[in-house]
């Protein structure tokens, strides 16, 4: 707000020059004050929110605090070696691994075979319904998701148990279970998120112009060539994004499946990094320590990115 | 062009047939759920519980939904949920318009700079930055309120700014030209001129915006912590934990009907629009 202030009032006070280069330089300066204007209340925000928190973890992480006490007790790199030592860190992280490795490839690759099978049959008057049917799951919240989902794996009562009981099959306690809950909240997740991945793969087959696959097709190139080196190659920008921003987001996004599914539970055997620093902050009050954990996920998160930058992006075709 | 208005040989008439039919039956696997939670929402307690299962209620019923008011503040969910998501939408494109008009349209020193830090915030995971936001929220005393939730809410808003920055450099730099001859200033120039250009764009962006904002989860679970204040997506967490309402799943499914219900109607009017507007601004990493 201070720099466009004073862009404006220099720009008032060259005005009593009245020649014409004055003026270009007015004109120069006015829109240069417009220019900070336009983007003021957007960084002070982004800085204020995003970029502000970002270093203010890096130093509460050096800290033991309890969010409420006046004594900030400085404990220097101890809160990072210290989460080593807990045997719910060691699970979060190993969870976090199986969760990234189950989901991003599920995202990224499922909602691309879908966008093939739809493509075909683009021109068919069903077209709209099956993108609006399948894309009902992203466009609702995620909690009234998982709730809707917590109703189906009830255990007594819910339709799933039900239905391999009506097969002969007997109950399964699908999230009481410590080797299942994990696996329940990821396939809620991959219903969840298909969607949106979905949209933006048919948008980019859309955009591929109509002239280059009828050129391949004169050329005599059949379908799988077509998509081969015409069509895949158009479309891996979009591609390329859809992977990036998965790493980025899909931690989160599993924190509130885990929150309305499980709790975390049973036995923490379905928590990521994500929610054990939402108990460690919110239910143990040990900010020093979720700090460290922000800080750490967001490390690897940003070294993920740079690494699809580095080796994935070179594979990139921008039109 | 042409080949499309012949009659398709049978082989790929009988290939599409096949398509068609397993997309049919994703799509059925796909709402499922939904059809169940609107089966369940107007069965009556004894249909609900009883086993086996039942696709249709034999005796279709409403009473679920004023047993959920009657157990929660659903009323107050929903004005809050309404109230957020508006907001959220609003404030996001007052900042995020003005600044994808000066990103692409104005020069000014820093330009370039500024975007990177815009953009930059994409990578920046979201919890990362909730401790210290929730510490902010708190000395502002915004805990429980509703500014508490949108105004951070407000500041991640990068992908918009790009949409909306790819969109306006499409427009044909001559539009500006002409405006600026007739001595409009950068203000009336983004009321006149970006505004009714980008108008598929806003509404978008209006709508990924009201729809994220409207779903959020992490953020409004932490500051509203009265029930009175809750969102239907963060109280409807609390209804399925509390121990005294576990049980009714009838009232649940009706809330989560309710809650369902906004942000499908705004989607399914503007499917169209979204594709377009994703085909025209090019997503590009």
């Amino acid at each position: 707000m201070a720099t466009s202030r004073s862009q404006i009032q220099r720009t008032v006070g060259a005005g009593g020059e009245g020649s014409a280069r004055a003026g270009a330089r007015r004109a120069l300066t006015a829109e240069a004050g417009f220019g900070y204007l336009f983007v003021a209340p957007l960084l002070l925000l982004i800085v204020a929110f995003i970029y502000w928190p970002l270093l203010y973890s890096a130093y509460l992480s050096l800290y033991d605090w309890n969010f409420v006490s006046p004594d900030w007790r400085f404990v220097g790199a101890s809160n990072y070696t210290r989460l080593p030592d807990d045997p719910r860190f060691r699970l979060a992280v190993w969870q976090t691994v199986v969760y990234v490795l189950a989901l991003v490839p599920i995202k990224v690759f499922l909602p691309l075979g879908l966008a093939l099978l739809l493509w075909p049959i683009r021109r068919s008057r069903a077209q709209g319904v099956y993108r609006l049917m399948l894309f009902t799951p992203t466009v609702i919240s995620f909690a009234v998701a998982a709730l809707v989902w917590l109703w189906i794996f009830n255990p007594l009562q819910g339709v799933l148990n039900q239905m391999i009981l009506g097969a002969g099959g007997s109950r399964i306690n699908w999230l009481s279970n410590p080797q299942m809950a994990i696996w329940c909240v990821i396939i809620v997740s991959t219903w969840k998120v298909l969607g949106f991945n979905l949209l933006l793969y048919l948008a980019a087959l859309e955009a591929v112009p109509d002239e280059y696959v009828e050129a391949g097709s004169i050329d005599g190139a059949g379908g799988w060539h077509l998509l081969r080196y015409i069509r895949w190659p158009l479309i891996t920008p979009t591609f390329f994004f859809i992977l990036v921003t998965t790493v980025i987001f899909v931690n989160d996004e599993v924190f509130s499946a885990i929150s309305v599914l499980t709790d975390g539970g049973p036995f923490d055997r379905s928590i990521n990094l994500v929610f054990y620093l939402y108990q460690q902050a919110f239910r143990y009050f040990q900010i020093g320590m979720a700090s460290a954990v922000a800080i750490i996920l967001s490390l690897a998160v940003m070294l993920l990115t740079w690494l699809q930058f580095r080796f994935v992006e070179r594979h990139v075709h921008y039109g | 062009m042409v080949a499309a208005r012949l009659p398709l040989p049978i082989s790929r008439r009988l290939g599409h047939a096949a398509l068609h039919l397993l997309v049919i039956l994703l799509c059925l696997l796909t709402v499922f759920p939904l059809f169940w939670m609107l089966s369940t929402a107007f069965k009556p307690a004894t249909e609900v519980f009883r086993p086996g299962v039942q696709l249709i209620p034999d005796a279709p019923t409403l009473a679920n939904f004023p047993e959920a008011f009657r157990v929660f503040p659903i009323g107050w969910w929903f004005v809050n949920s309404t109230v957020i998501a508006v907001a959220t939408t609003l404030g996001k494109l007052a900042v995020s318009l003005p600044a994808a008009y000066a990103f692409t349209r104005l020069d000014f020193p820093g330009r370039r700079l500024c975007f990177s830090l815009v953009l930059g915030t994409m990578i920046v995971p979201f919890v990362v930055t909730v401790i210290p936001s929730y510490v902010i929220v708190a000395k502002l005393e915004w805990l429980n309120t509703r500014q508490g939730v949108i105004v951070p809410s407000i500041a991640h808003t990068a992908f918009y700014v790009f949409l909306l920055r790819q969109y306006i450099a499409t427009l044909p730099q001559e539009l500006f030209d002409a405006a600026r001859i007739d001595g409009a200033g950068p203000w009336t120039i983004l009321w006149r001129i970006v505004v009714p250009n980008v108008r598929p764009a806003i509404a978008v962006v209006t709508i990924l915006a009201f729809l994220a904002a409207w779903n959020q989860y992490i953020w409004p679970l932490l500051i509203l912590n009265d029930l009175d204040t809750k969102t239907l997506a963060v109280g409807m967490q609390f209804f399925a934990r509390n121990s005294d309402s576990t049980q009714l799943w009838g009232a649940m499914m009706a809330t989560a009907t309710l809650a369902t219900i906004p942000p499908l109607a705004l989607y399914a009017l503007a499917q169209k629009r979204i594709i377009s507007t994703f085909v025209t601004s090019g997503i590009k990493g």
